[in-house]
This record gives structure tokens, C-alpha cells and sequence, in this order.
């Protein structure tokens, strides 16, 4: 194994150093040089937002002709078929490089639709996007949250209904990332308004040009429009487009929210890095004369106490992985500590920077904090909020109760 | 997993099942009221059964040279059940002071003895102000003329665990070549010693007083500040696995009552605000685990970043321990704050653990110190 594993990563040292230029470390750094960009989500004009998108769509062409496409995918769609390891290796050596950002194909799409596309799909659809979202070629959106049914999932509205072979889809989704640059998207429906609301869920995946999809950009707090609206009206679906069974969905959905979860906890490493890194909170307290500060050297001392301990999670759970074993609540806590450390260090950095980050000076590396600021809320809600994550924690770890069923309207009328 | 785990597995559940049998709550709370403050006969069991003294001391001095890594293991047991013994105190302390020396003399004589078992230690650094900073020592030691390596040793010492029933002393004392490390036997003329009053009564104290106690020098003179400094990163990690058991042993009581324990008809943990109370310990035992365990794997390897890793377990765990502590008292209600009920013994020894070298405001700094910030 670790033999194999040296093996795997020379490979991908190669690939890497024939394609692309060593990066460099956001960690250690000089004050005063180079981007002091700390934002999480990007917030670009329309046009760099497209130009962006190429470059991800470029690089993950690259990477698909190279054999680093799909690591842990099956071979007969273009995948890799090695382990999680292999993936987490990948990950962690390319980081070492400056290579496009593929947040956009890879957080969505490739981390938590395409596995459940590869679990749930018919053969033929498997075969039309699996390809080409590995490719780079298609990019997929999570069609799940409504305007009622957000961490309450399993309330969705958006209605299916039969009409012979196909399906006809009418509701509103929201908070939908990258709909805007998907070709396909997976839609949570109800088709059976009778049933229990776990069990009259039906998923299907959605050609985002069918007509009646229409995208709406949905302004986001940091100011940009990463997220959208995206409103269905007599969409027609084909039945052969459906995932599971038929009231099945709740299934289906159940594969991507795992992956989900396993995804947000990497995602973002560039500010993230920055955000935690001794380093720059040291420069940027020394910079600001408030390097002294006791009441500050502390909370920054804590700060750092639980970023470097979240890093030796995942480190166990990476060696748990490479030993083959499924890691225990590690993603859990890890997602959950992942949006406290950033919300933690950037209203520490706030603290230090005073009205500098309130209004912009013009000098490098402080009014930029405001952007990562910004974002932190989001990463206490998306993919599961913290509160959410806690009963997560406490039911199926902990093995604690769960709440007891509200009556329904329509149970108590009965 | 590894055959190195498994190995570690079947350690972790022989210990546990050694300390369920002899050091159950009971026995936990009749020697935390008697004197020695531990049981000479479980010890010695500990010692012929399991070899649990020189479990980490090298086998050229009669142990089993087994590394950090299997120490926090054994830590992490006797953390949870709250074993009163010597082996902090002598094992993690006093034994790691001779080995980081550097004296293999002194090494020869004193380690065979704390291997097997036959000899208990104290490692005395702090003085009255509690802290561990080499340049607050103020006890002295002068030499004695009588002979190479002979010296006398004068003032006072605080906060030594096992002070008062330690076979062997090893002191801290200021020379002219600055802090040094000296061996004083506990039968020496002129040295007193007398229990303190402990927060946690399950680790015992003393306040020593040295007149002109003849004493040997360990170690090449003014080097205790290096020794110290060393121990200090042994022994924090050593307590943060400590507190990472009893952390443990904390939410898995919580976790236990919130499930069996009814109000208004409903167990308590269906109740959210009891739920996420559960919920934040676990966040934070798998974070304590997490940093004592990558600790003392640094530790082991011998890695560069051993130092960050020892100041980020200390102060992980010493948070989460007195954060587990505190909560599962509060899920236990009533209960959990009566002195029938062990919670108050894991709030005691969680508290006291924290402050043990100084406490938050000096982990801090000292980790800041290892980043360079
Ligand atoms: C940046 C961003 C990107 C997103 N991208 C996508 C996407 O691509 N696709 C998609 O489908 N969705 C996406 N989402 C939606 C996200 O999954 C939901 O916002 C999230 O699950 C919470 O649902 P909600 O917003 O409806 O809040 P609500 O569920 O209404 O929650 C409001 C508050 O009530 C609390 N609450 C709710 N239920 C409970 C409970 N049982 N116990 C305790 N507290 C509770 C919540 O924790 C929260 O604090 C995104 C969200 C964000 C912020």
C-alpha cells in the first residue's frame, strides 16, 4: 500500500510539473506582496466570471487526459478506480501547484452529484454525463432546497407529475450554486402528496436548456451572485431520467448529503490556509502595532489551538482511510470546526484591524479581510447547518433521542 | 489497521480492565481521603501484572522501552477512571527528568527501581507562585566540599505531586551556573514535607522544605532550565491524554443519562439544548483525542514539529476537559452536584489539571513562543 502509494504520487508529481508551475505558499508569505485576496466566494463581473470558468473546465480536461479526471471513479466511465487515498493524495500534492481553481465543477458536481449519479442513474445516463462532467465538459447543480424546505429537506414542494413517459416538473428551487453554468441539475420532487414526506420524494436529474427552467441570479450577502433561483415550469422530464424509485428519492438525496458533507470540510483551501496561518495573523498584528496585545495574544493563540487541532482530525482520518477504515464522527466534527475556525479567525483578524476593515485605506492586506468576513455566515448554514449537524452529532453518534414527531395538520384533523 | 494497533487496542483494554477492577469509584474515593493517597498493593500489581511502570522506560535500565505513543494510551485509561497511583508523578515526571539529563549514571542508579516498581519519584520545580518558569526558582544549591557531585540544597518547593510519600526527590535548585537538576533521597536530613490542601483530592501534594539537604547534582550543572523545558513537553503531553480520557468518561456519563433520564415525559436528550450540550462535548473529545494522540505520535517520530504539537494537546485538552467536566454536571442536574455523584471528582480533577503548569495565559505564550509569534 504505502509502497504503491510513493508509486501514485511520483506519477502525479510528473503530470503536475509538466503541466503546471509550482505555487506559491500562501502560508509563508511577505507582507506587503503578492494577493491579499481572502475572499471564500468570488463575486467577479459576468465576463471573468465565464473566463473563470473556462480555465476550471480547461484544467479539468487536463487532469481527465492524464488519468486524474476521476481517481476513485470506475474505469468503464473514464475513472481512475483507486481508493479515497489516492483522491486525498491527488488533492493534497496539487495544492502544492498553481493550477485553475475547479471550485465550480468540483465541489457540486464532482463531489456529491456524480456519485450519486454513478449509485442511483440508469445505465444510459450514467453513460451520456458521467463522461462528460469527469471531462469537464458538463457541470452539474444540486437542485434540493426550497423556499420551505431547507435543513427540513424532506418537506420539498416542486410537484412531478406522470404524463405517460414522461414527467412534468412545476416548483421553485433556491439557493442553488452554479445553476448558472449547469448543464444538468438534480431536482428533489414530491410525487406523492399522500405519503409520508420522506417516502412520496422522487429524484430526477434535470437538463438545465429543457424549457420551463429558468435561472435566476440571487444576490448573495458578500454582494456577488454565486447562487441562484431556479424556477421549473412544465418542465418535461423523460422517466428513464429518474434516480431510484419512484417515491424513492429521500434515497437518492440521503447519497449526495453524505458526499456532501465530506466535500465542505476541504473546500476553500486557498483562504482558508491564509485565513489560519501563524504567519500572517503574526504580520498582520506586528503591521498593526497591536502585537503586544494580551487580551489578543490569546484569542489568537486559541484560534490557533483549534485550527491545528482540526488539522490532526483529519490527519486521523486520512491514516484511518489509508488503513481502510471508514473514519467515525472525524467529517462530522471537521465540517462543524471547519466554519467556527474561519468565522472565529476572521472576526479576530476584524479586531485587530479595527475601522480598517470597515472602510478601505488602501493598504494591502487589511480592508481584503472584509470579503472572507462577509462569507463566514454561510459557512455556518451551507450543507447542513451547525445546529443541524449537532443532532447529526448526538443522534447517531451519541446515540441520543430524537425529537419526538410534531402531529401534522393533517393528523391532528383526522 | 495495523498490527500496531491492534496491539494498542489490546493494551488499552488490558489496562482499562486492570482499573475497573482495582480502581473503581469506591476505591477512587477512599484513598482520595487517606494517606498515601494510594493503594501500595494495586501498585505493585500494576507493576508485576502489567509492568506498567517501565512501560516507557528504555530496556537498558530494566524497562520495556515502549515510546509516547503507548503512554498516552495507558494515560488515557487511568485518566478516565481516576486512578489514584504514583505513576504521573514518578513515570512521567521524575523518570523523564533523568532520561532528558542526559546522566546515564544517574539514570543507572534510580531507573531500575521506578521500572519495576520499587521506587516512587517526584519531580519538585515550581515554588510558591505555582509556576515553572526557570528563572522564578529560587531555591539554592551550593557544594558541599565533601566530594565531587555532593551538594546542599536550601529553600522550598510547592505544588510537588506525591511529594509527601515519594521515594525519590528530583529538584530543581538555582546554582551559580543557574538552574540545576538535583537527586535528594526522601530520608535526607533536613527535608520536610507536608501535604497540601488539593482542589483534586485524587492527586496529592506537597509544600518541601529544604535546610542545607544534602542532595547529588544530575546532569551537567546549570542545566535544569533545558531539562525542565524538555519534561515540561513530555509531561503535558502525558496530562493532555489524561484529560482526553477523562473528557471521554465525561460525555460518555452525559450521553448515558440524557438517554435514560425522563422530564415532561420525554428522555432529556430529546430535548435540543441537552442534545447540543452532548453534541459540543463530542466536538471537543474528538478534538482533545485528536491533538494528544497527533502529540505523541510527533513525540515518537521524533518530528520537528513535536514542540507546536505538545503546546496545541496541553491547551486543547485542557479546555475540553474542564468544558466536558463542566456540562455534565449541568446535564445531571441536582445530581450531578451532589458528592455522592462522580461528576464533582471529574470537575476537580479537570480544573486542577488546567492550572497544573500555569494554565491558560502561560500555554498560550508558549505556544505563540513555538510559532515564533
Ligand atoms: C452559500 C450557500 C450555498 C448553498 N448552495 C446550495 C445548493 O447548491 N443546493 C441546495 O439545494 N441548497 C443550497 N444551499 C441551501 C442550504 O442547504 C440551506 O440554506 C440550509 O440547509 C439551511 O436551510 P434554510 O436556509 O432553509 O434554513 P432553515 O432550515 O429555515 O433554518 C433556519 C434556522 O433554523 C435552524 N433549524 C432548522 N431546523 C432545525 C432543527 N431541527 N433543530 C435546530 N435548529 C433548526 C437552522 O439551524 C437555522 O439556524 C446553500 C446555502 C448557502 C448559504
Amino acid at each position: 500500500m504505502e509502497h504503491d502509494m510513493q508509486d501514485f504520487a511520483a506519477e502525479v508529481r510528473r503530470f503536475l510539473d509538466a503541466h503546471a508551475a509550482k505555487a506559491p505558499d500562501r502560508t509563508a508569505f511577505t507582507w506587503g506582496e503578492g494577493d491579499d485576496t481572502m475572499a471564500y466566494f468570488s463575486s467577479l463581473p459576468p465576463e471573468e466570471e465565464r473566463e473563470h470558468v473556462r480555465r476550471a473546465r480547461d484544467w479539468q480536461r487536463i487532469r481527465h487526459e492524464n488519468g486524474f479526471g476521476w481517481i476513485t471513479g470506475p474505469p468503464e466511465y473514464g475513472g481512475r478506480g483507486l481508493t479515497p487515498v489516492h483522491d486525498l493524495l491527488y488533492d493534497s500534492i496539487e495544492s502544492e501547484y498553481d493550477v485553475a481553481d475547479t471550485g465550480t465543477l468540483s465541489v457540486i458536481g464532482l463531489g456529491m452529484i456524480g456519485p450519486t449519479i454513478l449509485a442511483h442513474a440508469q445505465p444510459h445516463l450514467k453513460d451520456r454525463w458521467l463522461p462528460a462532467m469527469y471531462r469537464g465538459d458538463a457541470i452539474a447543480c444540486q437542485l434540493f432546497s426550497e423556499p420551505g424546505a431547507g435543513s427540513d429537506l424532506a418537506s420539498v414542494a416542486t410537484r412531478a407529475v406522470r404524463d405517460g413517459g414522461d414527467w412534468v416538473l412545476n416548483g421553485q428551487k433556491v439557493w442553488t450554486s452554479v445553476a448558472q453554468h449547469s448543464q444538468i441539475g438534480l431536482a428533489l420532487t414530491r410525487t406523492n402528496p399522500d405519503a409520508p414526506k420522506h417516502r412520496g420524494i422522487t429524484a430526477f436529474l434535470v437538463p438545465m436548456d429543457a424549457p420551463g427552467v429558468e435561472v435566476r441570479p440571487l444576490r448573495q450577502m458578500t454582494g456577488g451572485a454565486d447562487f441562484n433561483e431556479v424556477f421549473l415550469t412544465d418542465v418535461r422530464v423523460p422517466d428513464d431520467h429518474r434516480l431510484g424509485e419512484i417515491d424513492g428519492g429521500w434515497t437518492v438525496a440521503l447519497t449526495t448529503l453524505m458526499n456532501e458533507r465530506a466535500t465542505v470540510g476541504s473546500e476553500g483551501a486557498g483562504p482558508v490556509a491564509a485565513a489560519l496561518s501563524p504567519d500572517r495573523l503574526s504580520a498582520l498584528m506586528r503591521a498593526t502595532w497591536t502585537w503586544d496585545d494580551r487580551a489578543l495574544r490569546a484569542r489568537l493563540a486559541e484560534l490557533l489551538v483549534d485550527a491545528m487541532a482540526t488539522e490532526h482530525l483529519n490527519a486521523r482520518a486520512l491514516r484511518k482511510l489509508r488503513g481502510g477504515v471508514v473514519p467515525g464522527p472525524e467529517m462530522s466534527v471537521s465540517k462543524l470546526m471547519y466554519g467556527q475556525n474561519l468565522t472565529r479567525a476572521a472576526h479576530f483578524v476584524s479586531d485587530v484591524l479595527g475601522p480598517r476593515v470597515i472602510a478601505d485605506t488602501g493598504r494591502w492586506g487589511t480592508y481584503a479581510w472584509s470579503e472572507l468576513l462577509l462569507a463566514t455566515p454561510a459557512l455556518r448554514i451551507l450543507g447542513g447547518t451547525e445546529e443541524i449537524m449537532k443532532n447529526i452529532l448526538a443522534e447517531r453518534v451519541l446515540g441520543l433521542p430524537k425529537e419526538p414527531a410534531v402531529a401534522t395538520t393533517k393528523e391532528v384533523r383526522s | 489497521m495495523t498490527a500496531i494497533e491492534s496491539e494498542l487496542r489490546e493494551l488499552r483494554s488490558s489496562v482499562r480492565e486492570f482499573l475497573e477492577a482495582k480502581s473503581p469509584e469506591e476505591a477512587v474515593r477512599k484513598l482520595m481521603e487517606s494517606e498515601p493517597r494510594f493503594d501500595p498493593a494495586v501498585w505493585a500489581q500494576a507493576a508485576d501484572q502489567l509492568r506498567l511502570p517501565g512501560l516507557v522506560i528504555p530496556e537498558e535500565y530494566g524497562g520495556d522501552g515502549f515510546g509516547p505513543v503507548e503512554l498516552g494510551v495507558v494515560l488515557e485509561e487511568m485518566g478516565r477512571a481516576l486512578l489514584c497511583a504514583p505513576f504521573f508523578a514518578t513515570v512521567v515526571l521524575a523518570a523523564q527528568a533523568l532520561l532528558a539529563s542526559g546522566d546515564n549514571a544517574a539514570c543507572a542508579r534510580h531507573l531500575p527501581g521506578i521500572a519495576s516498581g520499587r521506587t516512587t519519584a517526584a519531580l519538585a520545580v515550581a515554588e510558591d507562585s505555582g509556576s515553572w518558569d526557570p528563572a522564578l526558582i529560587s531555591a539554592r544549591a551550593v557544594p558541599d566540599g565533601g566530594g565531587a557531585g555532593a551538594w546542599r540544597l536550601s529553600g522550598r518547593k510547592a505544588f510537588v505531586i506525591d511529594g509527601t510519600t515519594a521515594d525519590l526527590l528530583l529538584v530543581v535548585a538555582r546554582t551559580v551556573a543557574g538552574p540545576s537538576l538535583f537527586a535528594v533521597d526522601r530520608q535526607a536530613t533536613g527535608l520536610e514535607a507536608e501535604p497540601m490542601q488539593t482542589l483534586d483530592a485524587t492527586r496529592a501534594m506537597a509544600r518541601l522544605t529544604f535546610d542545607a539537604v544534602p542532595a547529588t547534582l544530575v546532569g551537567s550543572d546549570g542545566a535544569g532550565g533545558r531539562v525542565m523545558a524538555k519534561v515540561l513537553d513530555i509531561a503535558t503531553v502525558g496530562l493532555a491524554a489524561e484529560q482526553a480520557g477523562g473528557a471521554r468518561r465525561c460525555l460518555e456519563m452525559s450521553a448515558d443519562y440524557a438517554r435514560t433520564r425522563y422530564q415532561f415525559g420525554r428522555p432529556i436528550g430529546s430535548f435540543q439544548a441537552v442534545k447540543h450540550k452532548c453534541a459540543d462535548m463530542l466536538v471537543q473529545v474528538e478534538l482533545a483525542e485528536a491533538a494528544s494522540r497527533e502529540a505523541a505520535r510527533s513525540a515518537a517520530e521524533g518530528a520537528p514539529d513535536f514542540p507546536v504539537a505538545a503546546a496545541v494537546a496541553h491547551a486543547c485538552c485542557s479546555r475540553a476537559y474542564v468544558f466536558a467536566a463542566m456540562e455534565n454536571i449541568q446535564v445531571h442536574g441536582g445530581i450531578g452536584f451532589t458528592w455522592e455523584h462522580p461528576a464533582h471528582l471529574y470537575f476537580r480533577r479537570a480544573k486542577s489539571s488546567q492550572l497544573l503548569f500555569g494554565g491558560p495565559a502561560v500555554y498560550h505564550e508558549r505556544l505563540l513562543d513555538r510559532l515564533g509569534i
